[in-house]
């Protein structure tokens, strides 16, 4: 039983492994980017709107209005960013329901590679947000003493991030492979709709904790270590 | 449960990729699109707004030229009923000055017929009474009708008052008697007499004709004047002819 995508190998050069993790973000990508691609090279700004046009719209101003929502501030410079977690989560589970497809989010390295790159954009956001001064001095509040749990603490939740998203995905590919050597035929489908609905949970879930964390370090008043909770009792800006 | 960290680096030069590929072909164009579409719509409503004000303010703007143009129409109607008014009373007062005009006229002429009538009517019927009364003298007495009126007027001459035949002594002038008709010189002789007798000897007498005397003879001396003749009796004829056209004559009449 395969457990992770990493450990299928389609071609090898040195080091560097072309695996199913690799190859499936890059089908994600593809489909992504051209989607966007076709959609986008004819929009139209009058009244009448093609269904795709009116699709990406939706998705596009529901993700603003979530940021905006979560970090009250301007969604501009993090739509980018937390944007394009939430797809790629998304679709990459989504695709879970084509025969052969492996989701590359039940890879840890995947959900590791993305973790690092929230882990990355908080301070990067914070900073010039706030200026990098401003943006340490948060480490030794409420006193110094506090700044290796606060560095622990940000390492932590960034491995959080990693295995809560790699823990659901890879449980439903794991749970839907024993359950078809148990019950075969039809269980296995009543899972995998419960895999999707995982699926779009867990794109949501990361892309807001990547949002809550960014807006904790962009935020002019906080203090200490934010957690999941604390954007519903973030102060204004 | 293993990481290859190759693949973790792979991944997320991947994601930066995507992130880079989706800011490209998705967020960028779609957001421009709604920017555009709510620049457009709020570029509509601006204009609807501008054209909805315009309206307003053009709808304002008729009004008040609408206003305008009942107020002038009931002034103009006003000033020319006051007109009509004022040309009314004005004709009716032309009217009226017309009708008392024609009528004062009207009236002149009747009053100026009835005058010649009776001056008329005085005058021939003094022509029928003189020849009457000299015909009737000649049957009935064989006198003239010149010696009767001399003879009148002598027997006049006695009724005279003192302070008349006294001014007419003292009078350095002479004595004129006027008579309408001829006087043969026996008249002349007995009025001559007469006067010497009754007013004064001194008084020189002239004799002269005057013809609008009817039938009648008259002395001026001085500033005293009498005289007898038979217009006087006339005077009741045409009083009693005017009293007759009175009632003809209309009632009121102003002028």
């Amino acid at each position: 039983m395969t457990i992770t995508p990493d450990s299928i190998v389609y071609w090898q050069w040195g080091d560097f492994e072309l695996n199913a993790t690799i190859v499936f973000t890059w089908l994600v990508m593809v489909l992504l980017t051209a989607g966007s691609w076709l959609v986008t090279r004819r929009l139209s700004d009058g009244p009448e709107l093609s269904r795709w046009q009116n699709l990406l719209e939706v998705l596009v101003v529901g993700i603003r209005d979530q940021i905006a929502q979560v970090s009250h501030q301007q969604p501009g410079p993090y739509l980018p960013f937390v944007g394009t977690l939430f797809l790629f989560i998304a679709m990459a589970n989504l695709l879970n329901v084509i025969p052969g497809y492996l989701a590359p989010t039940g890879s840890l390295s995947t959900t590791t590679a993305l973790a690092i790159c929230v882990f990355v954009a908080v301070p990067v956001f914070g900073i010039a947000s706030k200026g990098a001064g401003a943006y340490l001095e948060h480490y030794i509040k409420p006193t110094a003493l506090m700044l290796p749990f606060n560095v622990i603490g940000e390492i932590s939740r960034t491995v959080a991030l990693a295995v809560r998203l790699y823990g659901n995905i890879m449980s439903g590919t794991v749970i839907v492979a024993i359950l078809l050597s148990l019950t075969p035929y039809f269980f296995p489908v009543v899972m995998q709709l419960l895999g999707l609905l995982t699926g779009m949970i867990q794109a949501y879930i990361f892309a807001i904790l990547a949002m809550v964390y960014i807006a904790s370090a962009t935020s002019a008043h906080e203090h200490g270590e934010p957690d999941e909770n604390q954007n519903k009792t973030s102060p204004e800006q | 449960m293993e990481i290859n960290w190759i693949t973790v680096s792979a991944q997320v030069v991947n994601f930066l990729i995507l992130v880079w590929l989706l800011k490209r072909f998705l967020y960028q164009p779609v957001i421009r699109a709604m920017d555009r579409r709510e620049q457009k719509i709020q570029n509509r409503m601006d204009e609807a707004n501008s054209r909805e004000q315009e309206a307003i303010h053009e709808k304002q703007s008729y009004q008040q030229k609408l206003a305008g143009f009942e107020k002038e129409r009931d002034d103009l109607l006003e000033e020319t009923r006051q007109e009509a008014r004022q040309t009314r009373s004005q004709m009716l007062d032309q009217a009226r000055e017309e009708t008392a005009r024609v009528r004062s006229h009207w009236m002149r002429e009747i009053r100026e017929e009835k005058t010649a009538f009776i001056d008329g009517l005085r005058h021939q019927s003094l022509d029928v009474v003189e020849t009457v009364i000299r015909k009737a003298l000649q049957d009935l007495a064989d006198e003239h009708l010149e010696d009767r009126i001399a003879h009148t007027f002598v027997r006049q001459l006695h009724t005279l008052d003192d302070a008349t035949r006294e001014a007419m002594r003292r009078s350095s002038e002479p004595a004129t008697v006027a008579t309408s008709f001829e006087l043969d010189p026996a008249q002349r002789g007995t009025l001559t007499r007469s006067i010497h007798e009754l007013i004064g000897a001194d008084l020189t007498v002239n004799y002269t004709r005057a013809p609008e005397l009817i039938c009648g003879i008259e002395l001026t001396c001085e500033s005293q004047r009498i005289s007898w003749n038979l217009s006087d009796y006339l005077d009741e004829l045409s009083a009693s002819i005017e009293r007759a056209f009175e009632p003809l004559e209309p009632t009121g009449a102003g002028g």
